[in-house]
């Protein structure tokens, strides 16, 4: 009952107007800078910390915990909406959920997104509250052999379940991984493919590519074939879920939820693998594979919890360890210490009201998020009535500050133009933006851990069989090779003895 | 009605032309007239940008305009810095740069055009964020003596993390190896000193040069173990912990030091009224509080002049490292 007691303590601390207010307050300009392309929680968070100075720690760290996981909820947004991700973590949602919206199910999508977030937020919450301290226990025993074999189990899966054509899909993970190499070398400095620009030495951004090959992209095909521009103002069907998409996206939710809260514990995990992982999952576990690219529900109700979930359990190593599993977990450390609080395994014993009020109030931040939301798809939806003419202007422009915003760099507008050239030759030759992403995402990880591990070990490459985790990743690894080979070698056998 | 107008019109003219004519001197009396940016070299939410937050409340007062704070990461910092050295040399683009960008990166980048020396007015430190030499729990030492022992034994078998091969928690180790004799591995980890500090606790490197504030967390719960800090005195968050002068190394007397730094080419008066402002801003107790509790200590120049040689010796000093060590990150 000890829990029950805290978690009542802490509703206490967070239903106090004050509290309240600044959750609602970050929980807004989160949802609002979720909605933004480029701009992040943590450029934003950083430049809203000094307004939490002359508050209380907990207060402050309510709003700015709220920024964080509400521009979870926004990033889908602009996702479904106009095939441009507004947030990392989003990027997997533009997949299936522009498809529906280009359906007329904008609503649906829309609606499922939030339902899904809100679900993977309470059982996060509450994961945090039960088990948060020997989670993160566990999250330290992953090291660099463990994250690699993790993340070549990935890559793996991610390359035997890709859809259409395979040989496509494996030249556009080398393509994502090749770009992945370029900037500075972590072990020796040097710089790769970087030409002399000092731009280019801290790699290719992520909001670059991905705003690149999918809203610019998608803007140019649009223009292109006068057909399909119509498409996206066809008629809303219906705003809300039926009953068959709900059913349809339950278990969708669930999975998504479990896979969110496994990555977000991991310290060494970006944003973009919980929604990634769990999209593909989706789409291995579908009766039908073919639905997904095409306006499958699935594919936005998985990995939109996913990364909520993520964003949520992200929490866990920074208040029971004091570790920041990413840049804005450091920023909310580093609020804590102006606030003159030590973080660490002290501040749930030490500052119990801290704790149980950030809990408590990241549940209620939850709840204003769907709130807010549901009402508010009506309107996101009627932008979608807005003639394209006008509405691709306001995209590119929209684009275009939030790209400059997050590194005050005009070459990174020249970037994204260069692969908005990309994505356009890429759809006319029929490769998918997607298994591109994803090893953009895993190759520069995967790399690393793995130049680390070598380096650690001395070269011995048994570091990755001798330790349990990295040893079960790896059989995991084959047995998903074994299974993708089974059917054709079968098939050839059955050919040979026939 | 009219008449008046044209005599204000007028009044205006004359005043434009006259301080056009004098404007060398009067503009720099009035500076600053309009807002200032504050260029930090660094990302939104790092230790830099931490530090340029919590002052810029206190310079708008000093200075009765707005400052700006403009985040120009990138490149290990010289992105921001050869922003700032091609501004216009009018106090209105000020530079917050540490040792990495001002006193190390010279070294690793020597195609990079700006030299922090020769294009920048140096205006005075800020902070040091001191620097520890911090052990994981399993290394069974107490003092730096003991470590320096246990490592001697050990050739080439323990590992140090550091947040890059730049970094100047790489080049504080490498300056203790040459110093004691000892061979340690360089793991290098991206992803800033957060992701080094992790590698510490959960004991995938043994030992590394960490800021107090990465690590702090994990030595009051006792899994990581701060052996000595690199400081002129000793820090009030660990009074036990002899800083690293008293142990002998007479040349690791401060850690991660930022300071502020103008265009080469500033007016004197101005470099200053700058100098003025922010000796101010820092001997506020509300804003020295602040830093501190972000692990950063105030220490400020007694001169745009002393803080000019210290960066200097800083230069010499890293140089000469850099190239022994032979780290060129081009």
């Amino acid at each position: 009952m000890d829990i029950f007691n805290n978690l009542v303590f802490g509703f206490g601390i967070a239903f106090s107007l004050q509290n309240l207010l600044y959750c609602l307050i970050g929980v807004l300009v989160g949802t609002l800078i979720g909605v933004l392309p480029g701009i992040g929680p943590m450029a934003t968070i950083a430049m809203l910390m000094p307004l939490t100075f002359n508050v209380p720690p907990v207060t402050a760290l309510i709003m700015l915990a709220g920024i964080f996981y509400g521009a979870q909820y926004g990033g889908s947004t602009t996702s479904i909406l106009v095939n441009l991700p507004g947030e990392t973590s989003s990027v997997i949602t533009c997949i299936d959920g522009y498809q529906m919206a280009r359906q007329g199910r904008a609503g649906p999508a829309l609606a499922i997104a939030a339902i899904g977030s809100f679900f993977a937020g309470t059982v996060c919450t509450l994961l945090i509250a039960l088990f948060g301290p020997p989670i993160a226990e566990l999250a330290l025993k992953f090291n660099s052999p463990e994250y690699f074999s993790l993340m070549l189990m990935g890559l793996v899966a991610a390359a035997v379940l890709a859809q259409g054509d395979m040989i496509k899909s494996l030249a556009m993970v080398t393509v994502g991984l090749l770009l992945g190499i370029v900037g500075t070398d972590v072990d020796s400095g040097a710089q790769r493919f970087s030409f002399g620009i000092y731009e280019l030495a801290d790699g290719i951004g992520f909001v670059v590519v991905a705003i690149g090959v999918f809203a610019i992209a998608e803007i140019v095909s649009n223009l292109g074939d006068p057909e399909e521009r119509m498409l996206s103002t066809l008629k809303v069907r219906n705003l809300f879920p039926t009953k068959e998409d709900l059913k349809q996206s339950i278990a969708p939710i669930f999975r998504g939820t479990a896979i969110g809260a496994f990555f977000g514990v991991l310290p060494g995990t970006g944003p973009a693998i919980a929604s990634f992982s769990s999209y593909m999952v989706e789409r291995k576990v579908a009766r039908d594979p073919s639905r997904f690219g095409r306006g499958a529900i699935e594919g936005v109700a998985g990995p939109e919890s996913a990364n909520n979930a993520d964003a949520q359990c992200k929490f866990i190593p920074m208040l029971t360890l004091g570790i920041p599993a990413s840049g804005a977990m450091a920023l909310m450390l580093g609020a804590l210490m102006i606030h003159g609080i030590a973080p660490g395994p002290t501040v749930m014993t030490q500052k119990p009201d801290l704790f149980w009020g950030l809990i408590a109030s990241m549940w209620i931040g939850n709840l204003m998020l769907v709130v807010l939301n549901l009402p508010l798809i009506s309107i996101w939806v009627s932008l979608l009535k807005v003639p394209y003419r006008l509405l691709f202007p306001a995209i590119m422009v929209f684009s275009a500050i939030g790209i400059y915003s997050t590194n005050n760099a005009t070459f990174d507008l020249y970037l994204t133009a260069l692969f908005g050239v990309f994505g356009v030759v890429w759809r006319k030759l029929g490769c998918s933006p997607v298994p591109m992403m994803l090893g953009f995402v895993l190759g520069p990880m995967l790399e690393e851990n793995l130049r680390r591990a070598m380096l650690i070990s001395r070269g011995d490459p048994t570091v990755f069989i001798t330790r349990p985790i990295s040893l079960a990743f790896n059989i995991a690894t084959v047995l998903i090779l074994i299974v993708m080979a089974a059917p054709a070698v079968r098939k050839r056998w059955n050919k040979i003895t026939g | 009605m009219e008449r008046r107008n044209r005599m204000k019109t007028l009044k205006v003219i004359f005043l434009i032309s006259v301080s056009l004519m004098i404007a060398g001197a009067a503009y720099a009396q009035d500076y600053p007239t309009k807002p200032v940016r504050m260029i930090v070299p660094f990302a939104p939410g790092g230790a830099s940008d931490v530090v340029a937050r919590i002052l810029t409340p206190g310079l708008v007062k000093e200075l009765g305009q707005q400052v700006l704070v403009d985040n120009r990461a990138g490149a290990s910092g010289n992105i921001g810095v050869e922003v700032a050295a091609r501004a216009p040399a009018d106090g209105y683009t000020i530079l917050l740069g540490n040792i990495g960008t001002m006193a190390i990166n010279p070294g690793l980048f020597p195609k990079f055009p700006i030299n922090p020396v020769r294009d920048f007015v140096a205006v005075t430190e800020v902070v040091d964020v001191p620097t520890s030499l911090a052990v994981h729990s399993s290394v069974p030492v107490k003092t730096v003596k003991e470590f320096i022992e246990y490592a001697k034994a050990r050739p080439g078998k323990l590992n140090f993390g550091t947040a890059g091969p730049g970094s100047n928690g790489r080049f504080e180790m490498e300056l203790f190896m040459r110093q004691t004799g000892i061979d340690l591995v360089h793991v290098p980890y991206k992803g800033g000193a957060g992701a080094a500090a992790i590698g510490l606790l959960a004991g995938e490197v043994q030992c590394g040069f960490q800021t107090l504030a990465s690590i702090m967390a994990h030595v009051n719960s006792g899994k990581v173990k701060v052996l000595g800090i690199a400081a002129t005195k000793r820090v009030a968050a660990l009074p036990d912990v002899p800083i690293m002068p008293e142990l002998g190394f007479a040349n690791m007397k401060s850690g991660s030091w930022q300071g502020v730094y103008v265009p080469a080419g500033t007016p004197r008066p101005i470099v200053n009224k700058l100098f003025s402002a922010f000796i101010k801003v820092l001997s506020d107790p509300e804003v020295i509080k602040r830093l501190n509790s972000n692990g950063a200590e105030v220490v400020t120049s007694k001169s745009p002049e002393e803080f000019a040689v210290f960066m200097k010796t800083e230069n010499e000093k890293w140089w000469k490292l850099v190239k022994e060590v032979g780290v060129v990150m081009e």
